[in-house]
């Protein structure tokens, strides 16, 4: 007789699946949000003051020539919002750094649920709290005077953007968090991916862009991410305006840098046990 | 056939340079209780993180309810509950939350839940305190959900970290119950602690460590004994003295006692005690007091090591970092005896 079966439920009475655990994570998630406001109020409140402010100070750049928008709050919109997810996605490595602290993510570790579960529920979490912040960004953003040039997908491809970038967020936030276990991580989260926002079309468009900056940006994928972004609110004029074309570079990006910043955390997450 | 719960063989873990656990070997037998024991960073807490899954071996291997740690942890972690040293708990959630959370990342069926959480809360005595926040749990309390949810799968196996350390003499007494409980329901126990009266009131066995390395491992009882015989103290009519003396020595050396105390060491143990005062009574010796002293495990400790433990009357010492740490040392009281 194996000593398993002794006092223990039988295995056919156990039902460990990766999305019963992930469902449970979700609502841990959600249930801290709520109850720690103070932590999402941030994720909240910065696309907001980076919309309100930028559009505001740089409504200027409306008047260059080619710039896509007359519109300055049609154009930082979408930045707020971008800057919001990324926020999301990073905070989430913040989330995971206290677990590892206070040793609560070793009681997760020695559950015999998929390591999976440990990632996909905390970053549907976070998708769920990056679509509530879309939803406040567009009411906020409708208020000060933005207009969607294509309808409802204007919104879709704004949130799909969004969750895209949470989603490289997270992964990289994630997986930072593993390796470093400790605050060290949270620095390098945050600078790098707000870094590589910055060398983008974040605040300008690439045709009034110049020198070493316009080539980063030019190559840069979150470039692409943006021009989904924003595909929908810039002129219908505009070469940016939303097409299938422009669609795809940022889906692709978004997909590619998606499954790149996963595979990261989960390789990190493996090498704990290590 | 039963397979022993706990098999390790040559365990090791380095960290870099530093070795934390140089080669231990165990077997925990089905139904104990076993004590392991030792300072802090004397490599208790990294051998447990290896026989949970949490750390891999850098060599050796360990076999825990029955699987290999590394192939087949998965399995381990099914069939082991594990209350780790700093209770390690959402401080956002409820009670009642955490085992929800805990039930479900054990596959614990929807329909058996919340039967399972009520009667975990109700054995640990929190029922009322099920839909408060931990954040306002006391020390006591936060250590008996740990312990509640280390059980929520009905495990073979508990690990139990330092179980009481910080906590007030009552809650440990009411933990060290609820442990001994667990045990006669059928569970084997493997608890850390470096309270030398603990490992004494709970262990079937204990194992010392000391720097990565298991220097004694036995029964309580054997462990003691094998430092020196206990001291039996009898107090019995003056004029009786000389007449027990003559008993007592068939038993062992003569010790002296306190004024009209008789004492001797019983070559024996302590199973003699019985002999003693047959052969007592069958001289015409009216004993009127009578005691035994045996030989702590804090002797066995510095028999064992060369020094004591820091706090060995049980006051409260710092966590364990799992890593070898320079050692308190104290001269040991051993000659007093």
């Amino acid at each position: 007789m194996n000593v398993a079966t002794q006092t223990g439920l039988q295995e056919k009475d156990l039902n460990i699946t990766t999305m019963r655990s992930a469902g449970q994570l979700i609502k841990r998630s959600l249930i801290n949000t709520r109850r720690l406001p103070s932590a999402f109020f941030p994720t909240l409140a910065m696309p907001i003051f980076n919309m309100v402010s930028f559009s505001g100070t740089f409504f200027a750049l409306t008047k260059l020539p080619g710039f896509p928008t007359d519109r300055s709050v049609n154009w930082f919109m979408p930045l707020g919002l971008a800057m919001g997810s990324a926020f999301s996605g990073v905070g989430l490595g913040f989330s995971l750094i206290r677990d590892l602290e206070n040793g609560f993510y070793d009681r997760l570790r020695m559950s015999p649920t998929s390591r999976l579960s440990l990632i996909v529920g905390p970053l549907f979490a976070t998708w769920i709290r990056v679509t509530l912040v879309a939803v406040v960004v567009f009411i906020a953003g409708g208020m000060l005077g933005a207009r969607p040039t294509a309808g409802v997908l204007s919104y879709v491809c704004s949130l799909i953007a969004a969750l895209g970038i949470a989603t490289i967020g997270a992964g990289w936030g994630l997986g930072l968090a593993y390796r470093f276990q400790d605050m060290r991580g949270a620095a390098i989260m945050q600078l790098s991916i707000f870094l590589t926002m910055f060398m983008s079309t974040a605040q300008v468009p690439l045709n009034v862009m110049t020198g070493w900056l316009h080539t980063v940006a030019r190559i840069n994928p979150i470039t692409n991410i943006f021009r989904l972004s924003r595909s929908g609110w810039v002129n219908e004029t505009s070469a940016d305006y939303m097409s299938w074309s422009n669609a795809y570079g940022g889906l692709l990006a978004i997909a590619i840098l998606s499954v790149m910043s996963l595979i990261f955390a989960v390789r990190s997450l493996k090498r704990i046990d290590n | 056939m039963t397979v022993s719960p706990i098999i390790a063989e040559n365990l090791v873990r380095h960290f870099g340079d530093v070795q934390a656990v140089k080669g231990i070997d165990l077997e925990i037998k089905s139904g104990e209780i076993f004590g392991f024991l030792g300072p802090n960073g004397a490599g208790k807490s990294t051998a447990v993180r290896m026989l949970t899954t949490l750390l891999r071996p850098t060599s050796g291997t360990a076999r825990v309810a029955g699987y290999d740690v590394v192939k087949d942890a998965d399995k381990v972690r099914r069939n082991i509950g594990v209350a780790l040293q700093d209770a390690a708990i959402d401080p956002l959630m409820t009670g009642a939350e955490l085992l929800a959370l805990q039930a479900v990342l054990y596959g614990i069926p929807q329909s058996m839940m919340k039967k399972r959480s009520d009667e975990l809360l109700e054995r640990v005595g929190l029922t009322a305190a099920a839909t408060r926040r931990v954040s306002t749990y006391s020390g006591g309390m936060r250590r008996r959900l740990d312990l509640a949810l280390s059980l929520i799968h009905q495990p073979t196996v508990l690990f139990l970290d330092e179980p009481t350390t910080g906590l007030d003499p009552m809650s440990r007494l009411t933990l060290w119950e609820e442990v001994r409980r667990l045990n006669k329901e059928g569970t084997t126990v493997m608890l850390t602690t470096q309270y030398l009266e603990e490992a004494d009131q709970l262990a079937d066995r204990i194992a010392i460590i000391d720097h990565g390395r298991i220097v004694r491992e036995g029964r309580p009882v054997d462990l003691k004994a094998s430092v020196g015989a206990p001291t039996l103290i009898i107090k019995t009519q003056t004029n009786q003295e000389e007449l027990a003396k003559t008993v007592l020595v068939s038993f062992g050396d003569l010790r002296p006692g306190a004024q009209g105390e008789l004492g001797v060491g019983l070559r024996g143990g302590a199973t003699q005690v019985t002999d003693v005062i047959r052969k007592l009574d069958e001289a015409g010796v009216h004993v009127q007091h009578l005691e035994i002293n045996e030989p702590s495990l804090d002797d066995v400790f510095a028999e064992a090591t060369g020094y004591r433990l820091e706090g060995s009357d049980n006051a409260p010492p710092a966590g364990d970092n799992g890593v070898d740490e320079p050692q308190t040392k104290k001269k040991s009281r051993r000659g007093r005896k």
